[in-house]
């Protein structure tokens, strides 16, 4: 019994090893070759950006961005941020852009994060449930409405936010780490409404049944991509070969696939 | 957001905090007596499933075990297409049955612990002086046993102090959360140290009152 523990301990000790070795060799390569883009997304925001059936990051902005570094000879890889904490994940190089559906915020520019020009044009919509009956955003006072943590959703119906006055005549409202976790909570009934961008409702309302979306057009804004201050060139060159992207019809390719969102593409319409 | 703003708005959510936090141990400390005592049945049956239902508790991620008791008997009734038990709306309810079950399984087994560490020759010592088993428990076992796990006892305490920040996963806006809702907004660290002064505060206060605690107890030094 002793032996064969010490033998399997022994055989743990050598294979760590083994694999602190392989990665050494690996990244150091990597390095020297093309360079690594590393992309940073909302794990849980389709259709921007979510895990596929084949349990590979896919998504709109995942599959445009793959291509884009196809473009530029860089390799691509896809880091899942926690969304409420993305900025500072960005700020200590745990990827190099933020590109998931993100809506530029002035806070953002303030705080000298460069910015790519817009791509998405964005609504705020309130998910129901199709039977609750609720069919404007005043039927909703005295209600419980859901938003996901970190989204400009939230910003607007804080306090000092452009909703504050809407977010006034629900009962509460619960932060929720995820927008899974918000139609959780909706389907389960423990929320009323989901604030939610229209895409992601439309996307969720599609594919399960029994929801249906208050369009109040609420809160107009815009998705880009957030790089770190001071990633200008880096900003220009993904810039750049999106809009090779566009120009060799690529780019409406891929939006082809995505037909909630396609009408909404600013670099298409 | 000047600092005083957020210090008051995450007092808000100190209270949530408060409330898992004493009614988990409410709950927890008087329930992982009777697990330990089901832990020490005679009965094999007994003390097997209470082993298990142990081991399950300590081996899966008190995250995992929130989850399971906010949302799963909502999925679970859904599947069944039974009954349906609707997600609550007051998350104070699943959040401290999950902490109380998750905790009671840690305090049964240190009570476990100090229970089976008394030296036999105790209990044959009573049942000469003619006192009964339940005499024998409660005036000689059960005073030295308290004294014994106390420390045991304080340390999952802390523990359970910082846990409540667990809370969030299930959409409860404790402290913590608004410290995070705070942070997002305002695109600022500030409310995580501001969270960590609030924690290690209510610590050095339970580290305060544990620790006269083991002192008052300490009779015969």
């Amino acid at each position: 019994m002793k032996k064969a523990l010490s033998l399997i301990l022994a055989l743990i000790l050598v294979l760590s090893l083994a694999a602190c070795g392989n990665k050494d060799d690996s990244s150091a390569a990597g390095l020297e070759e093309t360079p690594t883009f590393i992309m940073g997304i909302d794990p849980e925001y389709p259709p921007f950006s979510y895990l596929g059936d084949d349990g590979s990051y896919t998504g709109f902005d995942v599959e445009i961005c793959k291509a884009a570094c196809e473009k530029l000879g860089w390799s691509f890889e896809v880091f899942g941020v926690n969304w409420d904490d993305k900025l500072v994940q960005l700020d200590a190089g745990e990827c190099d852009c933020i590109w998931s559906g993100m809506t530029i915020l002035e806070s953002m520019k303030e705080a000298g994060y460069v910015l790519s020009e817009p791509y998405y044009d964005n609504t705020q919509v309130l998910l129901v449930k199709s039977d609750s009956g609720f069919a404007s955003s005043a039927d909703l006072s005295g209600k419980d409405v859901a938003v996901q943590l970190g989204t400009s959703g939230e910003a607007l119906l804080s306090e000092d936010g452009d909703l504050a006055d809407l977010a006034a005549t629900f009962n509460s409202i619960v932060t929720c780490d995820s927008f899974l976790k918000c139609f959780t909570e909706l389907d389960g009934g423990a929320v009323d409404a989901v604030f939610v961008d229209l895409p992601v409702a439309a996307a969720y309302a599609a594919e399960n049944e029994g929801f249906s979306i208050i369009n109040e057009q609420l809160g107009a804004e815009q998705y880009g991509i957030a790089f770190r201050s001071g990633d200008t060139e880096l900003c220009a060159a993904i810039e750049g070969a999106v809009a090779q992207l566009v120009s060799d019809g690529t780019y409406a390719e891929i939006a082809e696939k995505y037909p909630d969102i396609v009408n909404n593409l600013l670099l298409l319409n | 957001m000047s600092l005083w703003t957020m210090v008051l708005k995450m007092s808000e959510g100190l209270g949530r905090t408060c409330a898992i936090f004493f009614l988990t141990l409410l709950f927890s400390v008087p329930l992982g007596m009777i697990v330990a005592f089901a832990r020490m049945s005679k009965n094999k049956v007994i003390s097997g499933i209470t082993r298990f239902f142990i081991s399950i508790l300590r081996g899966t991620p008190l995250m995992l075990q929130l989850l399971a008791v906010t949302y799963g008997p909502y999925y679970i009734t859904k599947s069944l297409d039974f009954i349906s038990i609707s997600v609550a709306r007051n998350k104070l309810i699943p959040v401290v049955v999950a902490f109380a079950i998750n905790y009671a399984a840690y305090f049964a087994e240190i009570y476990r612990g100090g229970i089976e560490s008394m030296p036999v020759g105790q209990y044959e010592a009573a049942e000469v002086l003619g006192y009964t088993k339940t005499q024998t428990f409660v005036k000689i076992i059960l005073p030295q046993v308290i004294k014994r796990i106390l420390p045991s006892i304080t340390n999952e305490v802390i523990t359970l102090v910082k846990d409540t920040s667990m809370a969030f996963t299930v959409s409860y806006q404790e402290m913590f959360t608004i410290g995070k809702q705070i942070a997002n907004s305002q695109t600022s660290f500030m409310p995580f140290v501001v969270a960590g002064v609030f924690y290690f505060v209510f610590n050095a206060i339970v580290d305060f009152g544990m620790g006269k605690a083991e002192k008052a107890l300490d009779y015969y030094q």
